[in-house]
């Protein structure tokens, strides 16, 4: 997905080296060749052109919009996950006792019951991995924004969003398991568990997350880095 | 790439973008997602806020089952909050118990809310809050439909109300003398039917009555007028009338947990509200003999003055002319007229009539009721006080059409109430012996006459028992061994045939002198007499002997306690016979009555146990002393009339020694006492028989 990637010809020892070095410095990039890449299907044009002649896509160097749909869809994100913590996860009636627990009680209810990796498990991808991604993502924004990343993390920090792209559908599994148990157990009487309000907004909050680390640009962390360099 | 600061003057060609671009152009339309997350997030929290109840709480004794944050608060089975927290007042005394309640019933927690914790219940009208075995113990509130001054501080009851705020219904108290036979929830009837039930009886403030609240529910609170009689139908009655033996048996649940039933026994009662105070009545009849309408919204007043005292005349008795309760008795004050010597005490009884039960119009004036007095004491109509009935001491004022009655009339202008001439009962007499022996009833205590009773029956069981009684049959057989040894002693049946020998010869002898001339036979005459009074010597030398026997078995038989025992059994009768004899034995039937009360009250006293236990203990011993009593009784009859045999063998043996012999007399008046011994014996044992039956039926 880098922006290089699209380069035909030119200097292919450049950016091995430049990968090898863990630094973009010699690199010419193909906004500096005048040239912009499609993102849709990796068809290189001159930048004068504005949509790729092959797949159709909008065509431009760098999305201008990216970090204010970053930090939209962050925020998006990040609101929803309050209610989604607040709120109760599940609605458990058994014999007529209603039992709604949050997340974060049902991770101590599973303490209390001794599954500690059960509740290692929920805690991990109900709070660790939302939090971390929370994090990861305005970092990786910030420091594009205000161009404070460190001279040679550009590298770290792309290997840093792909990572933030791929786990953030796992991030699911909590709304899964809740989608699951609640088709599944409705005894009536004895037992049924219903989705709270914690479920539909943890799932926005997992989704908003999702479009955020996707709207962003990662061509952006090179951009900044050569700003810091030059 | 665009020059702004030249627009449309040079590098036309370049001129691609507005030369100003507004800072809104560059802001993304993705920013309406979070902007729509906020406000969605917003309302949802607005909404919770909005929607979050108020928090109340409630003071309980305990709270078992209640649970922080599970315990539902329901009304009327419908959730309606949670228990928040479950804490402690600061003494420690109570357990307060948080609750946040939905705000649409936040308004109607006014004072009328009590809350109370459902848990299973299992009572003798049946099971409840049974639910709560699997779901647990829940609050359960209830309160009227009107929203008053809201509160948050409220006390828990300790089990359900007997009666919903919302229950329509009316609630009327119950007064009563003593509240033994209601608790709390027990029902209320009418015929038959359970239209309602009672609270738990408390006093009034000075302790004198006992007051009931008792709830009725609609649609049947309007069988409710203020014609309506309560009394009690608590598990089962006894009443013995002319009717015979009566047994009234409620329903199981009221004989456990006691029960009040109403009914109205007359018409034109005005409808009643809530706080309307009824009488309870000890049992139906009475409250039938009651239902005269007191309430009567027309009752006209005359007076009359009887002389002499008019004990057992109360306010309230009942005024009867021919046969029909027409009023009854207001007022009784008294007044004196005459001079110190002549003083006489006259009792001004005032009347309350019904003219409706008179026969008249129900809206029927003083004057109309005066003018049908004054034909009724024209035709000899007089008030005259009679006997409510033969066995109670009450009496009752009744306009009796007396014949011969001296000429009176209505005096209508007296004061304070117009008077009907009065007549001295005819009946005075009678009446006043009837009262006196009433009284002497009434004076009675039952359980005087229990107490005689048993002591009589510890009398007879302490004489039963008595080892000298139980000697007697064998003393007295071993006295009939002996006398009928003497009797069969060969000296005593020798005797006649020696005699009648002595006799032979001597009619031979005279026959011979006859016969032969007297001196020659003479000597073998005196011989043969010699013989004979030798013989006669030998027997009589053997009669002190026998004397001297017969002496040992009377004095025997003296020793015999018999006096004892007579004497014994003649107290003993003479209990038996004052008990039975008394008046109160002749009044047993009404006793019985008042008997059978406490009876009842005895048997509701069981729950607390060992009555039982002590009466049949009671009657045990009683049995077993009659027992032993008859067992040992029973060989007397046997006895006396072998007795009776002896003495009459003996009479007919001593008849042929002569009249004046002193053994003679001496065995006939011995035998003779044990034959009165041995009567007394079979009149003391026919008394036993008799009286112990009779103390048992009596009983």
């Amino acid at each position: 997905m880098t922006a290089d990637a699209g380069l035909p010809a030119q200097a292919p020892a450049a950016r091995g080296d430049a990968h090898r070095a863990g630094s973009a410095a010699q690199v010419l990039t193909a906004r500096d060749a005048g040239l912009v890449a499609c993102t849709g299907c990796g068809r290189v044009y001159r930048a004068t052109q504005a949509r790729c002649r092959r797949c159709g896509a909008r065509l431009s160097s760098r999305d201008e919009t990216s970090l204010q749909r970053v930090w939209a869809w962050w925020l998006a994100g990040l609101i929803a996950y309050i209610p989604a913590n607040l709120y109760p996860m599940l609605k458990t009636t058994t014999m007529g006792h209603e039992l709604s627990s949050t997340i974060v009680g049902g991770v101590i209810e599973l303490i209390d019951y001794q599954s500690y990796s059960v509740a290692v498990i929920v805690f991990t991808a109900s709070v660790v991995i939302p939090i971390c991604k929370f994090i990861a993502i305005a970092f990786l924004a910030y420091s594009v924004q205000f161009r404070r990343g460190r001279g040679r993390g550009g590298l770290a920090r792309q290997h840093l969003y792909e990572m933030v792209e791929f786990i953030g559908r796992w991030s699911m599994i909590d709304v899964f398991v809740v989608a699951i148990l609640s088709s599944l157990v409705q005894f009536q009487f004895v037992a049924s568990i219903h989705p709270g309000i914690a479920a539909v907004s943890f799932a926005l909050s997992v989704a908003f997350t999702m479009l955020s680390a996707q709207s962003f640009d990662s061509r952006l962390i090179w951009d900044a880095d050569e700003a810091e360099d030059t | 790439m665009t020059d702004p600061s030249t627009p449309g003057i040079g590098a036309a060609e370049m001129q691609v973008q507005a030369p100003k671009r507004s800072p809104w152009r560059n802001v993304s339309i993705v920013w309406l997602i979070p902007v729509l997350a906020l406000a969605v997030s917003l309302a949802v929290a607005w909404r919770t806020f909005s929607e979050r109840g108020i928090l109340i709480r409630i003071d309980f004794e305990n709270a078992a089952g209640v649970t922080a944050g599970e315990t539902a608060v329901r009304y009327r089975d419908v959730a309606i909050g949670v228990v928040e927290k479950v804490g402690f007042s600061s003494d420690l005394a109570r357990v307060v118990v948080s609750a946040r309640i939905d705000k649409t019933v936040a308004p109607f927690l006014d004072d009328s809310a009590q809350f109370w914790v459902v848990q299973p219940k299992v009572t003798a009208e049946g099971v409840s809050g049974l639910s709560t075995v699997l779901s647990g113990v829940y609050i359960e509130g209830t309160w009227d439909k009107t929203p008053g001054a809201p509160q948050d501080q409220f006390k828990g009851l300790e089990e359900q109300p007997l009666v919903d705020p919302n229950e329509k219904g009316t609630r009327v108290t119950l007064r009563a003398g003593d509240g033994q036979a209601i608790t709390g929830g027990s029902p209320v009837f009418y015929r038959g039917v359970r239209v309602g039930r009672t609270e738990t009886p408390r006093l009034d403030a000075s302790g004198a009555v006992v007051l009931v609240e008792a709830f009725i529910e609609a649609p049947h609170d309007r069988l409710l007028t203020t014609a309506t009689r309560f009394w009690n139908a608590s598990g089962f009655s006894v009443s013995l009338g002319a009717g015979g033996l009566k047994l009234d048996v409620g329903s199981l649940a009221a004989l456990i947990s006691g029960g009040v039933a109403f009914n109205t026994f007359f018409t034109g009662g005005q409808p009643v509200k809530t706080g309307q105070v009824y009488d309870l009545y000890d049992d139906e009849t009475v409250a039938r003999e009651n239902a005269f309408s007191r309430v009567s919204s027309n009752t006209i007043t005359v007076g009359t003055v009887f002389v002499g005292g008019v004990s057992g005349l109360t306010t309230g008795s009942a005024l009867f002319y021919k046969g029909v309760k027409i009023g009854e008795v207001g007022a009784i004050s008294a007044f004196v007229t005459g001079e110190d010597r002549q003083m006489e005490v006259h009792q001004l009884v005032s009347l309350d009539i019904d003219p409706k039960l008179l026969g008249l119009q129900a809206s029927a004036t003083l004057p109309d009721v005066l003018e049908f007095l004054e034909a009724a004491v024209a035709s000899g109509v007089r008030a005259r006080l009679t006997k409510a009935n033969l066995l109670s001491g009450s009496l009752i004022v009744e306009f009796a059409e007396v014949e011969d009655a001296k000429p009176a009339e209505l005096e209508p202008d007296a004061k304070p109430y117009p008077l009907v001439p009065s007549v001295e009962s005819d009946l005075q007499d009678v009446n006043a012996t009837l009262e006196g022996v009433m009284k002497r009833v009434n004076a009675l205590k039952i359980e005087d006459l229990i107490q005689q009773a048993i002591s009589t029956l510890a009398t007879v069981e302490s004489f039963a028992s008595n080892k000298e009684l139980r000697e007697v049959p064998k003393s007295v057989v071993e006295l009939l061994d002996k006398t009928r040894d003497l009797v069969a002693s060969e000296d005593i049946q020798a005797l006649p045939g020696d005699l009648r020998q002595t006799v032979e010869e001597l009619r031979d002898t005279i026959a011979q002198i006859r016969q032969d001339g007297v001196v020659a036979r003479l000597v073998s005459v005196l011989e043969s007499a010699d013989v004979a009074m030798a013989n006669i010597s030998l027997a009589s030398q053997e009669v002190p002997a026998l004397v001297e026997d017969v002496r040992a078995v009377a004095a025997k038989a003296r020793d015999l306690p018999l006096q004892d025992l007579v004497d014994s059994a003649t107290g003993l009768l003479q209990s038996a016979d004052a008990l039975i004899d008394t008046d109160a034995a002749r009044a047993l039937p009404a006793s019985l009555n008042a008997s059978l009360d406490e009876m009842r009250i005895l048997l509701s006293e069981l729950r607390e146990g060992g009555a039982v236990a002590n009466t049949n203990a009671a009657l045990a011993s009683a049995r077993s002393a009659t027992e032993s009593l008859e067992r040992a009784t029973a060989n007397l009859p046997q006895l006396t009339a072998r007795l009776d045999q002896l003495v009459a063998r003996a009479e007919g043996l001593v008849a042929a020694y002569g009249d004046r012999s002193d053994f003679n007399a001496e065995t006939l008046s011995m035998l003779r006492e044990v034959r009165a011994a041995a009567r007394s014996i079979t009149a003391l044992t026919r008394s036993i028989e008799r009286s112990p039956n009779s103390l048992l039926f009596g009983k």
